[in-house]
């Protein structure tokens, strides 16, 4: 009895207290949600004129600014917002940004900036990158000092930054491009190796147009070119510095026909074709010594030899399996794999330079094509198709491909082309005569 | 005699008796053809096998007699051909002005009969036949500079790009109150895929039908709505005072069923599937990645978001991700803020009685979706 009633007991006295104890709501915890589907379009950004304190250095601010729109633009990943739509202006380079005027008009970014020129007359561009929906800056301001005839490198510094904070991936705006200009009529072409921004401003030409070049490749750091020539009535392989438009021919065994170079990553060593008694082979040498190795010494034609980035394999063209297929080896030389399986015939492969693709050219039911493929050759794209295109080469950053497209007929005209690995944005690029054959320097120092 | 043979006597005699009269060896005649025969007289027959005469043959068969052929030429005649008369047609004289008709004054239609109830509407049964749809092409898909997961129609010319669909408005004099004048807007052109110059050009004619679709399903039945469950009645059978002052204790200690649910369940129920989707809906139409980076496509962040009670962010931070390095991961958190900021800044359309239950939402942005394939 004593017991139930000691027990009713502590059951009253918790009763009450549950009662007399405020009720503390329990929360429901986080909605959780996935979001496993996006949207892909260009960003919406604006980029002022850069502010400047003189009239001469306005002028070159609007130009910048001109430049880097032009160079986001074109890639296909951004848009810019017109000048007519801005809220606000951008009147000091100090000033805070009124984040509210720009978020009303959409821009996603923006992109402000200042010109100057100081006492020793050089330019110096200062800038900052903003996300306006977030309010806070990307990255931090720069300022980028430099002669006043270089405005576009600059800008086209100023560029690869904004699109390398926004997008996580470096740039490929400083830059320029190697190719085969071309003028004359089909039959009786002249060629001449010419050099441009890789926009198309500021074309050089390297050589005359007394004998056929074809196929330049830059080294690695963008100072020296190989490219091929049909100076002595053969194909021979030369070597150009850039800076000081100087040039030999590589010390290949005499006798023979030896094309299509490429440098190594460690600018040393060059793959190249060496054809002797009808058969095609790859041999590598080192440029120093002149001392060369064969890689191959297969009955078929072996060609078009790309380095991967870290230089420990090669992928090639054969036609060991009966049409021309693509292979990977050692760069030392050995056993071959194949990796390309699709119907058509594969050529010109060039190793991306992030290591992860290989672009090609595809001729296939009459038509050519650029195209990627994955190492293993899974997962190939096609990205173009035309009458004739080739010779793809990798911007810096392995995201844009440049590659020869040609026209069909007696008047047809071979140009230049690019377009995204996505197979997006495919625009011509500008250079004001015939090109072909370009190749893609890395970004300049 | 002993009994046995008398049986024995009787019963074969019964049995011989049977077989005899009882018909066991009489059988049916065997069956046999019948073939009726008719009788003829002699006059008849010799009729019957009487040779037949032939028939009389002619032979004295003249022939006819060919008809008389004139070669000579025609006669052509000397006549010349006259030439035919070309006269002007006579003009006829102005007809007459038509005369005016008569015009009377159009009667207005007479007042349609109104009926202020509605009319009864049989819904069709469930089994009523459907019709095939019609055989079509499937949709390619089209090359334009967005990329959704829901394709968009080119918007009118006049009007304005926005996430949101919104009809152009225009101030209504007649109204008490000014109406805002708005313009149109209507979400950017978009396809459903990246479509590269090599893809094969679409094919006029259809290369397969339609198949007509199956029923949709039903709706989903709402979620279960938390409520406060009635307590069960206490079991009586048993009940002795011990039971009574456990269920006291439990009641003290964990509280009531009722209570219960009441005191922890925030304001309104939990958010309904659709309510959840439009959320879902809302967000990744501003989710662009069209400006990542591939390593970026990588990354899979989770961003905890708090909301105000009208549905805008008020904080935003990164709580994990997987699936990239530094920089990428950087980028990728980076985009999906901007979802939410972009497609929040006038407010999430959510139920604000469920406020307790989208206060904090964790989204998880997972971009296998949408990497290049």
């Amino acid at each position: 009895m004593m017991r139930q009633f000691l027990t009713l007991l502590t059951a009253a006295t918790l009763l009450a207290a549950s009662v007399t104890t405020p009720v503390v709501a329990q929360s429901p915890g986080p909605l959780r949600i996935e979001i496993d589907e996006g949207v892909i379009e260009p960003l919406p950004y604006a980029v002022p004129d850069f502010v400047a304190d003189t009239d001469a250095a306005a002028e070159l601010g609007r130009n910048i600014s001109r430049v880097i729109a032009a160079d986001l633009s074109g890639t296909g990943l951004f848009r810019e917002l017109p000048k007519d739509a801005f809220i606000s202006q951008i009147t000091s380079f100090a000033s805070p940004v009124q984040y509210a005027d720009w978020k009303a008009i959409n821009a996603q970014a923006l992109i402000t900036g200042a010109v100057s020129v100081d006492g020793n007359g050089r330019l110096v561009v200062q800038f900052r990158v903003y996300d306006v929906f977030a309010g806070q800056e990307l990255g931090q301001g720069l300022q980028l000092t430099g002669t006043q005839d270089g405005w576009r490198r600059m800008a086209h510094k100023v560029a690869d930054q904004v699109y390398s904070r926004i997008t996580g991936e470096g740039g490929y705006f400083d830059s320029r491009v190697v190719f085969v200009a071309e003028t004359g009529p089909k039959d009786q072409r002249a060629k001449r190796l010419a050099i441009m921004d890789y926009d198309g401003a500021n074309v050089k030409y390297l050589t005359d147009s007394s004998s056929i070049v074809l196929a330049p490749r830059f080294s690695p750091k963008g100072d020296r070119i190989l490219y091929t020539s049909y100076e002595t009535g053969e194909p021979r392989i030369y070597e150009l510095n850039i800076g000081s438009v100087t040039r030999r021919v590589l010390p290949t065994q005499a006798g023979t026909m030896s094309f299509a170079p490429r440098f190594g990553p460690d600018g040393q060593t060059v793959v190249y074709s060496q054809a002797q008694g009808g058969n095609t082979d790859l041999f590598s040498m080192n440029i120093a010594t002149g001392a060369s190795n064969r890689l191959t010494s297969a009955p078929s034609i072996e060609t078009a030899p790309s380095f991967s980035p870290d230089g420990s394999q090669i992928v090639f063209e054969s036609d060991r399996s009966g049409s021309p297929q693509l292979y990977v080896m050692p760069s030392g030389g050995g056993e071959a794999r194949r990796i390309s399986f699709g119907q058509g015939r594969y050529g010109t492969p060039v190793w991306s330079p992030r290591g992860d693709l290989v672009a090609f050219t595809k001729q296939s039911k009459g038509r050519f094509h650029i195209g990627v493929m994955r190492l293993d050759g899974s997962e190939e794209r096609l990205l173009t198709a035309s009458f004739l295109d080739e010779g793809p080469t990798w911007s810096p950053n392995g995201r844009v491909i440049m590659f020869t497209r040609e026209t069909q007929g007696a008047s047809g005209k071979a140009s230049l082309y690019s377009v995204d690995i996505s197979g997006r944005n495919l625009k011509p690029v500008q250079t004001g005569t015939g090109a072909s054959d370009p190749a893609w320097s890395p970004l300049q120092q | 005699m002993n009994t046995g043979q008398i049986i024995s006597g009787a019963g074969h005699l019964a049995l011989i008796g049977w077989a005899l009269f009882g018909g066991v060896f009489k059988s049916e005649p065997l069956p046999f053809e019948v073939t009726e025969v008719t009788a003829i007289s002699g006059d008849e027959y010799a009729a019957l096998v009487a040779p037949q005469s032939a028939p009389e043959t002619a032979v004295d068969v003249t022939s006819p007699e060919a008809p008389d052929i004139d070669d000579s030429a025609p006669d052509l005649g000397s006549g010349t051909d006259v030439q035919p008369e070309v006269a002007q047609p006579d003009v006829a004289a102005t007809p007459p002005p038509d005369e005016r008709p008569e015009v009377t004054e159009v009667m207005p239609p007479a007042d349609a009969e109104v009926s202020d109830e509605p009319p009864e509407i049989t819904p069709p049964s469930e089994d009523v036949a459907v019709l095939a749809p019609e055989v079509a092409p499937e949709a390619q898909p089209r090359e334009a500079d967005r990329v959704a997961p829901e394709p968009v129609a080119q918007p009118e010319p006049d009007a304005q790009i926005d996430d949101i669909v919104q009809p152009e408005t225009v101030p209504d004099e007649a109204a008490e109150t000014p109406r805002e004048e708005t313009d149109a807007t209507a979400p950017e052109e978009a396809t459903t895929e990246i479509v590269t110059e090599a893809e094969e050009p679409a094919q006029a004619a259809p290369s397969k039908s339609l198949r007509p679709q199956t029923r949709p399903e039903r709706p989903a039945e709402p979620e279960p709505v938390e409520t406060a469950q009635p307590q069960e009645p206490a079991e009586t059978e048993t009940q002795t005072d011990e039971s009574a002052v456990n269920d006291a204790l439990a009641e003290a200690l964990g509280g009531g069923g009722a209570s219960e649910t009441e005191t922890s369940t925030p304001s309104g129920p939990p958010l309904t599937r659709g309510e959840k989707d439009a959320l879902r809906v809302a967000v990744k139409q501003c989710w662009n990645v069209g400006s990542l980076s591939t390593d970026a496509l990588q990354v899979t962040v989770v961003v905890g978001v708090t909301l105000d009670a009208d549905g805008k962010p008020t904080s935003i931070q990164q709580l994990s991700a997987t699936g990239g390095s530094g920089g990428a991961v950087s980028k990728a958190y980076e985009a999906a803020r901007r979802a939410v900021l972009r497609c929040g800044a006038k407010g999430f359309d959510l139920p604000r009685d469920k406020y307790d239950h989208w206060r904090d939402i964790e989204m998880t942005f997972n971009p296998e979706k949408m990497r290049i394939k």
